[in-house]
């Protein structure tokens, strides 16, 4: 029965030039796709305790059952292996169009092992792969690298590719994708680590779903849902669609909820300036959608450089608002911009990059950090600039800072003490998202438990920021923070774009599956699944040195915030480590944070115990 | 694109749709599908002076082209494969197949697939 799913994945032996075809099986087959086969792979066969950047990792990239359907807000693709950054398990995301053509290349992903001898390119052409050299691109930008593969190998391939920060490992580097980003956690180091500098991929092949009637009237009901979304005035959804996803910048520092100066302080005076409307105002060119999406959240801001050249950039996005602007005091928007195309050009997370460089600035305010021709003071635009082409190129403090904020801040306190470790905003040395846990509560929750640390995609910010929940309770969020953590994942097995979860009930994605596979799973097997995988996220994680210590929160979240609006939100040491409790009881671990053997039973995941080695 | 060929192959397949978007950031992307009656007619034909026609139609060597009110279609059993009318179309709109017969955009009878796809209204269907 033909179906969306091709159960063929390719792997790529680097260190042997040899190509493999995989079938999927049954039990991988149950993982339906995207995070769910990524994580599968990785777990049965890394050891948790490898060096993220030895050949022995693995970089897994996968599509899912609804990528190149007609299914809106499925354009992505996963990316899975052993962060650099975080010593995690990490699974990153990125839009645009190279899971369709991945999907239309025949084949359901594919796994890149050991280390090639040489920098290569590689193509992927309906399942076929070739090498190529990279000797031409080594060095360059990720936009010039894929410039140059599209040269190469026909305007019509889709594309990825490592900047400079992948090739000199630095932790938080990202793979680019025709500028979307797979953004977090350092695969980008990873890909450098195996000495492949980009990917091009190009899919002749069309893609049928088993039940296509089904599927079509499904597609429509969904099609129907998100442009009623994209409509009204005050959903999410709508205002990503009409300015991008910085729309909410006004309400979030309104509720004093913005990261401003290395989460001191709670409300940025120079947000208007900086926020979605200040850029669809001053720069709005057009809007850029992925594959088949009616949101088109994507915005292209054509603007004016400070050194009078002309340039575009598409974003900034939400994130990097606050990464870029409000946490590292920058309230110019073309500053933001430029920063935001450095990060481009070398291949860097913005958001782990940008707390490296707050971090960085407030220590250098105290007399603790200083850089030979950079004078490092908040929001000046050379200071912010400068230090992130240093931490691309690793030079100087760059090369400290480029181990993330964690590490860096290790470093210093053997000689500052212990004091500058509480300033660095990170989770599991992953930067902090746009949002505040001691604003939020429950999100501080999902920061901290995050398997890939500090991570926005799993926590319940719309419905805290926008007071649908009481944001500064504890109350009932374990609860909360582990069904979205669930449901999340799930979603993440199909690649459903993390905004189209918020117009659609998640008893429709069963519904697709079923339609475009012929694969049924009810909606309680699918949340399990999400639930399945978040334990062998963990047990991975346990297994490479994790604990509960790691899930904590930096210092500076028990101390109040700063500034109107905020009104000194602070969070009591045991109020969290009881909220932490909680969590691991909801989950069914101990309070160490390690499943149970009855829960792992439960999960069927029995035959992992071992992997946690404890 | 996804639309279209789901319409015409039953599969969703990029290459093979009638319409295809060039994407040339910052600028606007082009899009490479037939305009039909917007399509620049030919005002020295031979003959039809007073009769514009698009330029694949004048191109095509055995008349397998014609626009019939106001939609140019590709008569495949007649084409050779010569790739004639892909040179002559200003749009970039005609294709040829593995056999190098020509195809395109034939409206889809009236009502095209892909204009209720388009959720910025790039795309409309205007009355002749």
């Amino acid at each position: 029965m033909p179906g969306s799913m091709h159960d063929r994945i390719i792997r790529i032996d680097l260190t042997n030039r040899k190509v493999s075809e995989q079938p999927v099986d049954e039990e991988l087959g149950s993982y339906l796709g995207g995070m769910g086969y990524g994580t599968k792979i990785l777990v049965d066969e890394v050891p948790p305790g490898v060096d993220p950047l030895a050949p022995e990792n693995l970089l897994v990239l996968t599509v899912g059952p609804l990528t190149g359907t007609m299914a809106p807000m499925h354009p992505q693709s996963c990316v899975v292996t052993k962060s650099p950054l975080s010593g995690t398990i990490l699974n990153s995301y990125a839009g645009g169009f190279l899971g369709a053509e991945i999907k239309f290349a025949g084949i359901d992903g594919l796994v890149l092992a050991g280390r090639a001898s040489e920098w290569v390119l590689l193509l992927v052409e309906d399942g076929r792969v070739s090498f190529h050299s990279a000797e031409a691109v080594m060095g360059l930008a990720t936009g010039e690298t894929e410039a140059y593969m599209k040269r190469l190998f026909g305007p019509d391939v889709r594309t990825l590719s490592i900047g400079r920060a992948g090739e000199k490992a630095v932790a938080m580097a990202s793979v680019f994708s025709e500028t979307r980003v797979f953004g977090r956690g350092g695969a980008g180091a990873v890909l450098g680590s195996k000495r492949v500098k980009g990917i091009a991929v190009r899919g002749t092949r069309g893609l049928e779903v088993a039940r296509p009637e089904e599927f079509a009237a499904l597609v429509r009901e969904n099609m129907e849902l998100i442009r009623k979304a994209c409509a009204e005035e005050y959903n999410l959804v709508g205002m990503f669609s009409r300015v991008g996803t910085g729309a909410g910048m006004g309400l979030v520092n309104g509720r004093g909820g913005l990261a401003t100066r290395n989460h001191e302080y709670g409300t940025f005076a120079g947000a208007a300036e900086i926020d979605g409307f200040a850029y669809a105002k001053n720069f709005y060119t057009r809007p850029i959608a992925c594959f088949g999406c009616p949101v088109h959240c994507g915005m292209l801001h054509t603007f004016r450089r400070h050194d009078g050249s002309d340039s575009w950039l598409r974003g900034p996005e939400y994130e990097t608002m606050y990464s870029l602007g409000s946490d590292v005091l920058n309230g110019d928007p073309v500053a933001l911009a430029e920063a935001n195309q450095v990060c481009e050009e070398y291949g860097m997370d913005t958001l782990t990059a940008g707390v490296a460089v707050a971090w960085a600035l407030e220590m250098a305010e105290e007399g603790l950090l200083r850089e030979p021709g950079l004078a490092l003071s908040f929001g000046d635009r050379e200071a912010i600039l400068g230090l992130l082409h240093k931490m691309g190129e690793r030079e100087g403090i760059g090369d400290l800072l480029a181990e993330g904020p964690k590490r860096a801040a290790e470093r210093l306190a053997a000689q500052a003490g212990a004091g500058v470790l509480g300033r660095a905003m990170q989770i599991k040395n992953s930067g902090f998202a746009a949002w505040m846990p001691r604003r939020m509560k429950g999100t501080g929750l999902a920061f901290a438990t995050s398997n890939r640390g500090a991570c926005h995609k799993r926590a319940p910010i719309g419905a805290e920021i926008t007071g649908q929940i009481d944001m500064g309770s504890t109350e009932g969020k374990a609860v909360l923070v582990k069904e979205i953590q669930d449901r999340v994942n799930a979603i993440f097995t199909l690649i459903s774009c993390r905004f189209h979860e918020f117009v659609t009930p998640v008893e429709v994605y069963p519904r697709l599956v079923a339609a475009a596979t012929g694969r049924c799973v009810s909606p309680a097997e699918f949340l399990r699944l999400g639930e399945r995988i978040w334990n062998l996220e963990r047990l991975f994680n346990l297994g490479a040195g994790l604990g509960r210590a790691d899930d904590g929160l930096p210092e500076r979240c028990y101390e109040p915030i700063k500034g109107e609006s905020s009104e000194g939100a602070v969070f009591g040491r045991e109020e969290f480590e009881s909220m932490l409790d909680e969590y691991y009881e909801v989950r069914g671990w101990d309070r160490e944070g390690v499943p149970t053997e009855a829960k792992l039973r439960e999960l069927g995941l029995a035959s992992y115990r071992g992997l946690a080695g404890r | 694109m996804g639309a279209c060929s789901l319409v015409k192959t039953g599969r969703v397949s990029l290459r093979e749709s009638r319409i295809r978007i060039l994407r040339r950031w910052p600028q606007t992307p082009r899009f490479e599908v037939c305009r039909f009656d917007d399509c620049p007619g030919l005002s020295d034909n031979p003959g039809l002076s007073d009769n514009p026609i698009q330029p694949c139609i004048g191109a095509c060597p055995v008349e397998a082209i014609a626009n019939r009110g106001g939609i140019v279609l590709i008569d495949r059993e007649t084409c050779t494969a010569c790739g004639a009318c892909v040179g002559a179309c200003p749009f970039g709109a005609i294709l040829q197949d593995e056999e190098g017969l020509a195809w395109k955009c034939d409206f889809c009878g009236g009502t095209p697939a892909c204009v209720p796809e388009c959720v910025t209204a790039a795309l409309t269907v205007r009355e002749a």
